[in-house]
């Protein structure tokens, strides 16, 4: 559209302008976690006694992980919205939440071979939980590969939804197949766990990163959505001026 | 079946599809299933293109594998399932891509779409046709895959036939359904494999897995054999239930 006459572009801009303050205020609580996360984590959280600074990764690594997982339960819960209930707005909330999800479960795919070098040695070890991390985050990647392939038709939510429901359902399978294959096989043991007696101080700084990522989700997710609103609102738009013209 | 069919309309928030001919009921779910794998099986039977491409892509993949790594006894004994489930797998994606290719010539989908039979029975029907079809194909390259690849003499093949029928169950039940899926999308044939294998993780371990008990003639194959049932089961499920989601007019 090359001239939107004012009356017809004013209201979408007010409407575009109506979501921004939520945003503003919700971005500056993110950012304001995600600053007093940073100090608690890497500056006020005691070092470790074994690992020493390495293990300061996973203030980002484990949030990080835990944030990924919860979008793709948004998206499975918006998926079967959709199928129950067919609405844009059911649609445009699992997409953000998918790509919300493979972004954060990057950042743990990613921060997890840095910490490993040093303290294992190895970049990778196909131990259980990080073959199922792995798997899911390729899962929801072929979601979105998905609806970059499919046209942007009445029929591509529908597809999406229907194939979101068969990744959901795969990742309890996944969990079984995965821990029994490796179980089976043996492997060097490697570590103890973080998680066994932690610091309270550690903990605390893991709490507050952990909220922070999720308050970033829940910012990136609904910036995503309400993008996805708007673009379908300008399509509805261009659509109706074109059929006026002819 | 026949439940299948009302939930799903049910569940996709549209009320059932009026009857579009009073005079003429709306045929039965086995008649139609019955009806479709049938077309599919002798149309693919008289063409014989699809079954003589898979069988001699099936038989590449086991050759070039035996050139990767030297096949002796003791590889079988290691990794002799994962080689011949990749064979497998890559034999099915063949028949799997065809399985809604013959309808998008002369808008057939959108013909089968209108007329009254049942949704969740078409895609089942293709199921059946796709599967038989691998199975054909895989009984003949079972019996290759032992003889190139030296077979250790402690394997246990009544096992092995049955981890075949059941991975090749699951790799069908989902490849159908994104092959419908698939009809829709630019790049049918690239998206499929792209869709069907990490959702196939499970069943792909699954089915190794037992296949290499099987092979070795060791223990421990009933766990994977039962996720292997539950995987199929679950997933025809859903298969099913979701069928209208994919096969309906645009």
């Amino acid at each position: 559209m090359t001239t939107p006459t004012p009356t017809r572009s004013a209201p979408l801009r007010r409407r575009a302008a109506a979501g921004g303050a939520w945003l503003y205020w919700w971005g500056g609580v993110t950012l304001a976690l995600l600053l007093y996360g940073l100090v608690q984590a890497l500056l006020l959280a005691p070092t470790e006694a074994t690992m020493g600074i390495y293990y300061r990764i996973f203030y980002f690594h484990v949030p990080a992980g835990i944030t990924g997982f919860a979008a793709f339960g948004v998206n499975a819960a918006a998926s079967l919205w959709y199928l129950l209930r067919p609405r844009k707005a059911a649609d445009a909330l699992a997409l953000a939440a998918a790509e919300t999800g493979v972004v954060f479960l990057a950042v743990n795919l990613i921060t997890g071979p840095i910490w490993a070098k040093p303290i294992w040695g190895v970049w990778w070890v196909w131990d259980p939980r990080l073959t199922l991390t792995l798997v899911i985050w390729i899962m929801y990647v072929s979601y979105l590969v998905l609806r970059q392939f499919t046209p942007r038709s009445e029929l591509q939510p529908r597809l999406a939804a229907a194939y979101a429901m068969f990744l959901f359902i795969a990742v309890p399978i996944d969990y079984m197949a995965i821990r029994w294959w490796r179980t089976q096989h043996p492997q060097p043991v490697i570590f103890g766990g973080p998680n066994s007696g932690l610091d309270p101080h550690m903990a605390y700084a893991l709490v507050v990163c952990l909220l922070a990522f999720l308050a970033l989700m829940a910012t990136l997710m609904r910036f995503r959505h309400r993008q996805e609103m708007l673009s379908h609102e300008i399509l509805r738009r261009q659509r109706a001026a074109a059929l006026k013209e002819s | 079946m026949k439940p299948g069919v009302h939930t799903a309309s049910a569940l996709a928030g549209r009320a059932p599809a009026p009857a579009a001919a009073p005079a003429r009921p709306r045929p039965s779910a086995w008649r139609v299933l019955w009806a479709t794998a049938r077309r599919d099986l002798r149309l693919e039977l008289r063409e014989r293109d699809a079954a003589n491409a898979m069988l001699f892509y099936g038989l590449l993949v086991i050759v070039i594998f035996s050139f990767a790594f030297t096949a002796e006894a003791q590889l079988t004994l290691r990794v002799g399932g994962g080689l011949l489930w990749v064979a497998f797998l890559f034999a099915g994606l063949l028949a799997l891509d065809r399985a809604f290719l013959r309808e998008a010539a002369n808008d057939c989908l959108a013909g089968l779409i209108a007329s009254p039979a049942p949704r969740a029975a078409l895609l089942a029907g293709k199921f059946a046709a796709t599967a038989a079809m691998m199975l054909m194909v895989e009984a003949v390259l079972l019996p290759l895959f032992a003889v190139i690849f030296n077979a250790p003499p402690a394997a246990r093949w009544g096992g092995i036939v049955l981890t075949v029928l059941l991975g090749t169950w699951a790799l069908a039940a989902n490849g159908t359904y994104f092959s419908a899926l698939g009809t829709h999308a630019r790049q049918r044939t690239l998206l499929l494999p792209l869709l069907l294998l990490p959702v196939a993780v499970p069943a792909i371990i699954a089915m190794v897995q037992a296949t290499q008990v099987f092979l070795a003639g060791s223990g421990g194959a009933e766990f994977w054999l039962k996720l292997l049932l539950g995987y199929d089961v679950i997933f025809t499920a859903l298969g099913v239930v979701l069928a209208d989601a994919v096969l309906e007019a645009e």
